[in-house]
């Protein structure tokens, strides 16, 4: 057999050799180290599961990482009732290996075991100093960091027709400050001929009227539990008893049609969309769905938002990716690591590509601050708002909106956001006294902690 | 017989032999089998639970509580409210189902013209899923995209009609679930028409009966068998539904539609209450059990015999 390699040949050869080490040398090491760290290596498929939301784009992703680290990610979304059919799958250890959690199932989910915390990633510190830091308290228990960063927003911010508003004889100069004003507000608009004021965060969701009263509470300054000791916080003459009473009066005055108490949020968001309503608590990010007019011909060009007067709106909704810690492979938990540092942190690039894909497409605010504060975020948030000038309002209304740690960092959270959902919907429906509302829902909650044993 | 002579023997015997119970045993053996897997072993587990407390939090752990789960329930005010929902959701349905039923076969028995598509037509919503209906029927009879609500705009009116109201929620539900049920034995009933003789429909002519008479003396007492066996289907199958309640109302509003089965879910799965679940799921299948022995007692026997 001849094996003699001409001159040619080995002019060629050197020639190839030569170029390919010159572009490898225009990759800067740092990256080059990161796509070796990142990239898949057992075979094995990593499940990521989550709600539905925007499935385009995370099945987009998940393609990209698959294509450019060769991931084997298997991606598929749960329908229903979102935190009790994940739990099952943790208890039941079934094929399950990153998963979307609000900060309330988070906790819920790292006591029952069934999770991995950020702390065990190589780049859990570098992620952990790149959020900032009340977000990173928020994710936290008992000193770990629970997952990283999908969205943060301000859920039951008010936003406003102002094309309604407006025709009604109001300017912003007469926008509400406060809920007792916001109310007050209502009552002036149906006197104007308004027939439909007000849609309140009242639906079916689990987030739905239980978060609205926590984030009502907290707005006026109370808070449901201590955000330590988780002891029970309502009052009848603080801020739980005023917000019973001003639901009741709404209901009573017949401003809120029942069937919101029926709808999921596809729904609710539907009903704002349908532009007959001049106010309702909603998401920070649809800002940017409702003033689109593909999305919202009726209401886009028009919709604003209540800004900071000195008393805040809604809470801090957020979400994490978390890592379970069920049975497998050394070889799939490492992948299981690695597409989890890559999705919820930085890619191959070094950079928060999948962060910023969610603000540019969706208007979701992120934990990092590399995120927040670059160019994209401003140019995003800017051009989702009918009035540029207000970027630094809606910015001023994320910063001062709470986080109901007291019912969220806690094991018993979605047990009892379960109850509290049922009795609000008691309250209104079978005209529930507030006192005994208010009464049976720090008995809850004690009982609650006596049964976890939280001192 | 000493022991060889007896091993002779039955080296003797050919293997022709075995009894009809024995063959029998071997051929029911998989079927046993496999009931013991998926029903046995599920209902014997359940049982387990019932009297059990089980913990997942700070460790996995069960303690033995006799029947206080079954004591539990029966105090539980939530239960009595969702099975009194359940019965009467079960009872609109029934009665919903059959009339519908009844009535689309007296239609499709009629000569028309296209009767094929119309008949491929009207079993259409009995294909689809009952969550499907759920969600169908959700956008149907809301105030923001419901029917009423664009009937009340073609009249010029800018009202939103709602018919999920806890007024109406359980009537609602069951017009839905009737939708999806009734297809089927509309089928079944219309099969038994066709067998009825051409020649009773003749005879009644010549006694010159009218059109109720003659549904009432010769087209209803052919059905009253398949009505029955429905009646008992439909029964248990409205009583335990889950899926198109859940897509369709939650529960909602409040706990207006909250049946026994979403209930169940909320105890199971929410709360993670397994035994309690467990116990109030035995008390699910005595009424299902319950209401379909009352049927046969009180219908069912005179149909058999």
């Amino acid at each position: 057999m001849k094996t003699e390699v001409t001159r040619r040949q080995l002019l060629k050869a050197s020639t190839s050799l030569g170029l390919g080490a010159a572009v490898a040398s225009l990759i800067p090491p740092r990256i080059a180290r990161a796509a070796t760290a990142l990239k898949a290596e057992s075979g094995q498929p990593v499940f990521f599961r989550g709600w539905q939301y925007r499935t385009d784009i995370v099945q987009d992703n998940v393609e990209r990482y698959d294509k450019a680290l060769n991931g084997k990610i298997d991606y598929a979304t749960v329908t229903g009732d979102y935190p009790s059919l994940m739990e099952k799958s943790l208890i039941a250890k079934a094929e399950l290996d990153i998963l979307y959690a609000n900060p309330s199932q988070a906790v819920r989910y790292y006591e029952g075991g069934w999770i991995m915390p950020v702390n065990d990633l190589a780049i859990g510190q570098e992620a952990m100093a790149a959020m900032y830091p009340h977000i990173r308290d928020a994710w936290s228990h008992k000193g770990k960091l629970l997952g990283l960063s999908y969205f943060v927003t301000t859920r039951g911010i008010i936003h406003v027709n102002l094309d309604k508003w407006n025709k009604a004889g109001f300017s912003d100069a007469d926008f509400p400050k406060t809920w007792p004003e916001l109310y007050a507000a209502i009552y002036k608009l149906r006197d104007k001929g308004e027939k439909q004021p007000y849609l309140p965060h009242w639906f079916n969701e689990w987030y739905g009227i239980s978060w609205a009263f926590a984030f009502e509470v907290m707005n006026r300054g109370g808070q449901v539990a201590d955000p330590e000791t988780h002891k029970p916080l309502l009052t009848v003459d603080g801020p739980a008893g005023a917000v019973l009473a001003d639901w009741k009066k709404l209901w009573k005055d017949g401003f809120i049609p029942e069937e919101v108490l029926s709808y999921n949020e596809a729904a609710y968001t539907d009903a704002f969309r349908s532009g007959r309503y001049v106010f309702s608590p909603q998401q920070a990010y649809d800002l940017k769905q409702f003033n689109l007019p593909d999305k919202s011909p009726q209401l886009a060009g028009k919709i604003a938002f209540l800004p900071y007067q000195g008393q805040s709106w809604g809470l801090i909704d957020s979400a994490i990716y978390m890592m379970t810690s069920r049975p497998r492979p050394a070889a799939a938990t490492e992948d299981v690591k690695r597409f989890a540092s890559w999705y919820g942190y930085k890619d191959e690039n070094g950079e928060i590509s999948v962060g910023n894909r969610w603000m540019k497409e969706s208007m979701l605010f992120s934990a990092y601050k590399e995120v927040m504060e670059g160019p994209l975020a401003a140019e995003t948030i800017r051009a989702a708002l009918v009035r540029p000038t207000d970027y630094e309002k809606l910015l001023d209304v994320y910063a001062h909106t709470p986080y109901p740690k007291g019912i969220w960092n806690v094991v018993w959270a979605e047990e009892y956001n379960a109850w509290v959902k049922a009795k609000l919907f008691d309250f209104l429906l079978k005209d529930l006294d507030a006192k005994d509302v208010i009464t049976q829902a720090n008995d809850k909650i004690a009982a609650l902690n006596k049964k976890y044993k939280i001192a | 017989m000493s022991d060889v002579s007896a091993i002779r023997t039955a080296r003797a015997r050919p293997m022709t032999e075995m009894s009809n119970l024995r063959f029998a045993l071997v051929v029911a053996l998989p079927v046993l089998v496999f009931l013991i897997l998926v029903v046995v072993y599920p209902l014997v587990y359940a049982l387990w639970m019932s009297v059990e407390n089980i913990q997942f939090f700070g460790g996995y752990q069960t303690e033995f509580v006799g029947l206080d789960n079954y004591r539990d329930v029966l105090r539980d005010k939530e239960f009595w409210h969702s099975a009194w929902i359940s019965i009467r959701f079960t009872v609109e349905s029934v009665a919903l189902t059959l009339v519908i039923a009844v009535a689309l076969a007296l239609l499709l028995n009629r000569p028309m013209r296209g009767r094929g598509l119309v008949r491929s037509l009207l079993i259409l919503p009995w294909a689809m899923s009952p969550y499907g209906t759920g969600i169908i029927f959700f956008y149907l009879v809301r105030g923001q995209t419901g029917i009423g609500t664009a009937i009340a705009a073609a009249f010029g009116s800018a009202d939103t009609i709602n018919f999920l109201n806890r007024d109406l929620v359980i009537e609602v539900l069951a017009v839905g679930n009737a939708w999806n049920m009734a297809p089927l034995v509309a089928f079944f009933l219309l099969a038994n028409m066709t067998t009825i003789p051409r020649r009773l429909y003749d005879l009644a002519a010549i006694d010159q009966m009218s059109a109720l008479e003659q549904f009432r003396h010769v087209t209803f007492p052919p059905l009253r068998f398949t009505l029955f066996v429905f009646t008992c289907i439909t029964t248990v199958m409205s009583l335990k539904m889950f899926d198109y309640v859940y897509t369709f109302t939650r529960g909602g509003p409040g706990d207006a539609s909250a049946v026994l089965t979403y209930q169940l879910y909320k105890v199971s799965f929410q709360d993670l209450n397994l035994g309690y679940g467990a116990a109030m799921s035995f008390f699910l299948l005595a009424l299902i059990l319950g209401s379909t022995l009352l049927l046969y007692l009180a219908w069912g026997r005179r149909e058999v015999s």
